[in-house]
């Protein structure tokens, strides 16, 4: 059998946010600092020199702390962020969810945000008729989803973009700290949709601050410090690993800001 | 191309825009048509009473003549501070989503091309009322308006990654805009400009695609085909020169934000 079909790829990807740290807000500033000949910036970089394969089916947790990257890893594969140095290859069908709801208009119903939503996502509205009955069937909003969603609980408006989000069988979901919404039924209803992409050959990679959720959702996990890759390989292994470094010293150079 | 793919997102946006501007108050769809014939208005007593310019310069006909160069300003201005807000105001979406991020000036000059059809409506009834012939060259408008949408793309698609980078620039943009005004000949005839100052109008690009569409109107005839070619390739040039600046910009946009 031949080896499954390769879905991301990252060389030697950095990525530094030092335009957005070192940010002149306004061109009067920035003429300023530039006749000043005082245009210095500093680097703050969130990656260095990732290295990673993920191929087909296979489930990819990400671990690491507050800063070490991964919400920034995550929007590089999701092609939201384009890496200062390196490569960084995506192949298939995306279905990025780095927030749920994004691009929620509170003005407009459940209904038209369904729409809206999965327009953003690249879908047709042809593709979003077709599966209108099963997304409202999945987010269980009843008869909300012809109110305006700024009556929605925040764990409806996550029920209704998570509804969205996966309402097509992508080729890559990308989840960040999103499956902690919703009552437990709800969870439990995510959980069993997470099993069946699996089962289609859906690549799945997911930032958690919960063990659990990566223990039991991840075959493979990445442990990310101060924007470096410090470990790849079976979860159990990883976090292992990940858990006893408590102790030790955080491999992060002075002066490194936090990163989220 | 990306774009082609989001499609039924830019018509969506486009809808938004227009709904919002349209069902949110009542006087919404009134006042995009009265607005232009209230300026109207007031710069016909301000050039008839206050300057008392002379009769010869006058324009025959001032109020459509000055009807018609607003509604082309209105386009032009309107659309492009609505694309330089549009990339500013979808800020997180832009960072949490691969969008592809044209969509946004793309659809708020489509959505200005819907405000001016709608504005055309009070011109022709205008056109009916002070007797003024309708010619054929009317026909010649849908041209003359695709014409203006090119370059008033490219100019939003230039600006608008500007103001994500600089929050300053929808302001200053908004001061060039007022210079810009008054050094096109909008409001008066080109030919009351001083001999020696002339030159302004002559390369004044805008001057180009407003009389592209408003020869058309005012004069019924169609503009000659130099005249017409002139306009298209600037108005190619800016669609050029917006696109790639756009693109060139557009990996950045999300780390300004």
């Amino acid at each position: 059998m031949s080896e499954p079909e390769l879905r991301v790829r990252l060389e030697e990807v950095s990525l530094s946010y030092r335009l957005a740290k070192q940010r002149i807000p306004s061109l009067k500033e920035y003429a300023i600092h530039w006749m000043r000949g005082a245009l210095s910036y500093e680097e703050l970089w969130a990656l260095r020199e990732v290295s990673l394969t993920i191929r087909q089916g296979e489930r990819v947790g990400i671990v690491g702390r507050n800063g070490a990257g991964k919400s920034t890893l995550l929007k590089v594969i999701s092609r939201v962020l384009k890496p200062s140095r390196g490569k960084a290859e995506t192949c298939g069908r995306l279905a990025p969810i780095l927030e749920l709801g994004t691009g929620f208009d509170f003005e407009l119903t459940g209904l038209e945000n369904i729409y809206l939503n999965a327009l953003l996502l690249g879908r047709t509205r042809r593709e979003i008729d077709e599966r209108i009955e099963g997304i409202v069937e999945f987010s269980g909003l009843g008869d909300f989803i012809r109110t305006p969603i700024r009556n929605y609980s925040s764990g409806m408006q996550a029920r209704l973009g998570f509804s969205v989000a996966t309402a097509w069988t992508p080729d890559i979901l990308i989840l960040d700290e999103v499956l902690a919404v919703g009552d437990s039924a709800f969870i439990a209803k995510c959980h069993r949709r997470l099993r069946e992409f699996h089962a289609a050959g859906t690549t799945v990679l997911m930032v958690s601050h919960v063990v659990k959720a990566i223990e039991d959702n991840c075959d493979r996990c990445i442990w990310l410090d101060a924007g470096r890759l410090r470990a790849d390989g079976p979860t159990r292994e990883v976090l292992d690993r990940y858990a006893h470094a408590g102790t030790e010293p955080a491999q992060r150079p002075a002066g490194q800001l936090h990163l989220g | 191309m990306e774009l082609f793919q989001y499609r039924d997102l830019v018509g969506a946006l486009v809808a938004r825009d227009l709904k919002v501007r349209y069902r949110r108050s009542a006087i919404g769809f009134v006042w995009t048509m009265l607005q232009p014939l209230l300026m109207m208005l007031v710069l016909r007593t301000v050039f008839s009473t206050l300057f008392q310019a002379k009769s010869a310069e006058v324009p025959q006909n001032y109020a459509i003549f000055v009807l018609a160069g607003i509604l082309f300003w209105n386009f032009f201005s309107q659309s492009i501070v609505a694309s330089m807000n549009s990339l500013r105001g979808n800020a997180l979406l832009l960072q949490k989503l691969p969008v592809p991020k044209a969509v946004f000036p793309l659809s708020t000059v489509l959505s200005g091309l819907v405000n001016l059809v709608f504005a055309l409506l009070p011109l022709f009834g205008l056109l009916i009322v002070t007797h003024h012939p309708l010619h054929l060259s009317l026909l010649f408008l849908p041209v003359a308006i695709f014409i203006a949408a090119l370059f008033t793309l490219g100019a939003g698609l230039l600006l608008s990654p500007l103001a994500v980078f600089f929050s300053d620039v929808v302001e200053l943009i908004g001061v060039l805009l007022t210079l810009l005004f008054y050094l096109t000949p909008v409001i008066y005839p080109k030919d009351i400009v001083p001999e020696n100052l002339r030159w302004i109008v002559r390369f004044n690009p805008i001057r180009s695609i407003l009389e592209v569409f408003r020869d058309p109107i005012y004069q019924g005839e169609i503009p000659p085909l130099s005249h017409l070619t002139v306009s298209i390739v600037i108005a190619l040039l800016a669609l050029a020169v917006g696109s790639w600046v756009f693109h060139k910009s557009s990996d950045r946009i999300p780390f300004y934000i």
